[in-house]
């Protein structure tokens, strides 16, 4: 194991700057979100709380260029977009959001394989940094893993006082360190204060989901309208809660034309299952009314995901909490799902 | 205080519910988050001990109007009452359907102000109580102390209750204590006193930031339209992308809809998750409103609304 002095940290992010755009977490633009590292400010190595924006958007971002399309006799000519996926180096990005990536690399890669995200996930570097202050209404160690978990990222740094220890997760976390100066060996007291660091975060995470009991109950409240409709009472219908959860991948598609119709561009662009125009079609929506909209949510992170690819689509970040505007709270909606009766489990079973 | 305060408003609602004058009451339960409260409805008389009051009651209830039907009570500050006798004056709710609870909204803590002047998140925050007209924030290591206007919701600052007499029931007494005027224009005067260059620049820093969630435009009370000009395809008024451009087209023109309705509560600035100061904005047209219409939303059950009315001998024959 390696470990690197804080004040040579940033030595090593000017010579990863060398290839790569490096984010690190920053205030500058006005919210805390992944920035394009300035070569100067280095708060961040010292403040070590979650982005508000998560990491998501370094690989669908908030809009995107699909392709080019010009008239030409007889239809469309397709021009690519001649944008090359940046090569991104994410520095300071926490175990909780590299879950997330993990996570959504599923359905990017699933039915057909999502060139545009895909080739920038391909193009990027993931520098985790254990979170050793968690928010109060974090939650991931009820979901499996923990605030210093390093199975999703590159390479793993753990502030242990004056100097990070260092992890090399994968190939390519070590190749990018490769030629790297100021990594020295760690001793087995630093191994031991990183330890001692990550069970000390793993403990000051105390807000709690029993995923066992959600998904032994879920099914059965599918269609308890009652329940939802209280869930659902105070939510304004705001995209913030799916915006800024770092496992929301949905996205809406737009073609602008030029004026004169000659051609144009096709894009994309988050989308939210929280608007009533999301499902939205012809003949009706489905989920027109906002507790279907709720329960949504809940069911795609906590049911249909498990359902589909094995995993929880949910990291515990606590952002749709903390920033909501009515401080709706998803424990509190998987907290007291209904407990459904024996029977009705049965009969649930026999119907499907 | 505010025990007693709790006290009185939950023995008024339930003698309110059992003698049947309401149906429902939209008000604040205690919140999951440090330091917040969150949107309760009440219907059962078993409930009314959920409801809370506290310097955390910072939702504008009145966007939750549409969520019940019959006869509700609603616990609102002033500007929420404003925005409810807002909704009175626009059709979207008949005043004989809303019994008006006002509380103190003296000291309601502007908990944003609170993490940038000490630098914490709100977790990190032990607790925020007043002493006398002094707010003390006490965390691990210590604890500062901030006068009333610095840590008051912007609203507050801004706070011209004296007019308002619309409540049909007011728990407590409602005096300004944090109201300052000069204050409040601070921020509004730096920005008219930039160039148009410099402003054009100053928005387009801000609205660079904009995701485009909506939570502007959602927990908005007056921005009841049913559907949002933004949603329209047919002609398509603002692109669905979020450019700088179109942020500031949908910023801006959302505006324009509800000058004359606004109540400059504040609402969409406390909601927007990229700190956008949109108060800067909803200020600004209150102003400019006043100026030019001696006109103040929510006032009046009986004005007609600035820009939805129109007299035959008015100046402007637009719509002759």
């Amino acid at each position: 194991m390696k470990k690197i002095k804080k004040q040579n940290v940033a030595g090593l992010l000017e010579k990863w700057q060398k290839e790569f755009t490096v984010f690190v977490p920053s205030k500058a633009s006005g919210v805390l979100q992944m920035a394009a590292w300035d070569g100067e400010n280095l708060s961040f190595l010292e403040r070590n709380r979650n982005t508000a924006i998560p990491p998501k958007a370094n690989f669908l971002p908030t809009m995107q260029k699909m392709f080019g399309f010009r008239k030409e006799e007889g239809g469309y000519v397709l021009e690519p977009t001649d944008e090359d996926p940046p090569k991104q180096l994410l520095f300071g990005i926490h175990p909780c959001d590299a879950r997330a990536i993990s996570i959504i690399d599923m359905v990017f890669k699933d039915a057909y394989e999502d060139k545009y995200y895909l080739s920038r996930r391909q193009n990027t570097v993931l520098v985790g940094m254990a979170c050793t202050s968690p928010y109060d209404n974090c939650f991931c160690t009820s979901l499996g893993f923990g605030p210093a978990d390093a199975t999703d990222v590159d390479i793993m740094l753990t502030d242990i006082g004056d100097s990070f220890l260092l992890e090399q997760v994968t190939d390519k976390g070590k190749g990018v360190l490769a030629g790297a100066k100021d990594l020295v060996e760690a001793t087995q007291a630093d191994e031991k204060k990183a330890k001692e660091v990550k069970e000390s975060a793993k403990a000051a995470v105390s807000t709690k989901i029993d995923t066992k009991e959600i998904s032994k109950r879920l099914p059965l409240v599918f269609d308890d309208k009652k329940f939802w409709e209280e869930i659902a009472a105070k939510c304004v219908s705001c995209g913030i809660c799916t915006f800024l959860c770092p496992t929301c991948y949905c996205f809406d598609i737009s073609d602008e034309m030029l004026r004169d119709g000659s051609g144009g561009a096709r894009y994309r662009n988050w989308d939210c299952c929280s608007f009533a125009v999301y499902t939205k079609m012809p003949a009706e929506n489905p989920r027109e009314e906002k507790w279907r909209r709720v329960r949504q949510k809940v069911y795609h992170k906590y049911a249909f995901y498990p359902e589909l690819f094995g995993v929880i689509g949910c990291t515990g970040c606590g952002r749709c909490i903390r920033q909501c505007p009515v401080n709706w709270d998803i424990t509190q909606t998987l907290n007291s799902l209904p407990e459904g009766t024996a029977a009705k489990a049965e009969e649930k079973q026999k119907t499907s | 205080m505010t025990e007693d305060l709790e006290q009185k408003l939950r023995d008024e609602v339930r003698t309110l519910l059992e003698k049947g004058k309401i149906e429902h009451v939209i008000g604040y339960g205690e919140g999951s988050l440090k330091f917040a409260t969150t949107p309760i409805m009440i219907s059962d008389q078993a409930d009314v001990d959920r409801l809370v009051i506290n310097p955390f009651i910072h939702n504008n209830l009145s966007v939750l109007l549409p969520e019940v039907s019959g006869k509700v009570a609603v616990v609102a500050k002033v500007c929420d009452a404003r925005s409810i006798i807002s909704l009175v004056q626009n059709k979207q709710v008949a005043r004989e359907n809303v019994f008006i609870i006002g509380v103190p909204c003296n000291g309601i803590v502007d908990v944003a102000k609170v993490e940038k002047l000490t630098g914490l998140d709100r977790d990190e925050i032990d607790a925020v109580t007043w002493k006398d007209d002094r707010l003390v924030v006490t965390f691990a290591g210590g604890s500062k102390e901030f006068s009333a206007p610095e840590v008051a919701l912007d609203s507050c600052l801004d706070c011209d209750c004296s007019g308002f007499k619309e409540f049909d029931l007011v728990i407590g007494e409602i005096t300004p204590v944090a109201a300052n005027k000069e204050l409040s224009r601070v921020r509004i005067k730096e920005m008219e006193a930039m160039t148009p260059a410099q402003r054009w620049e100053f928005w387009k820093n801000e609205f660079s930031r904009c995701i485009r969630c909506y939570a502007c435009r959602q927990i908005c009370p007056v921005c009841f339209c049913e559907r949002c000009f933004v949603e329209e395809t047919e002609p398509l008024w603002v692109s669905p992308l979020p450019r700088w451009q179109d942020n500031l087209i949908f910023q801006a023109v959302r505006m324009m809809h509800v000058a004359g309705r606004c109540t400059d509560c504040g609402e969409c600035q406390r909601a927007c998750p990229v700190n956008i100061p949109l108060g800067l904005l909803t200020g600004k047209m209150e102003d400019i409103v006043d100026e030019l219409f001696d006109y103040r939303a929510g006032m009046d059950k009986d004005a007609a609304p600035l820009m939805a009315a129109y007299e035959p001998e008015e100046a402007e024959d637009l719509m002759r």
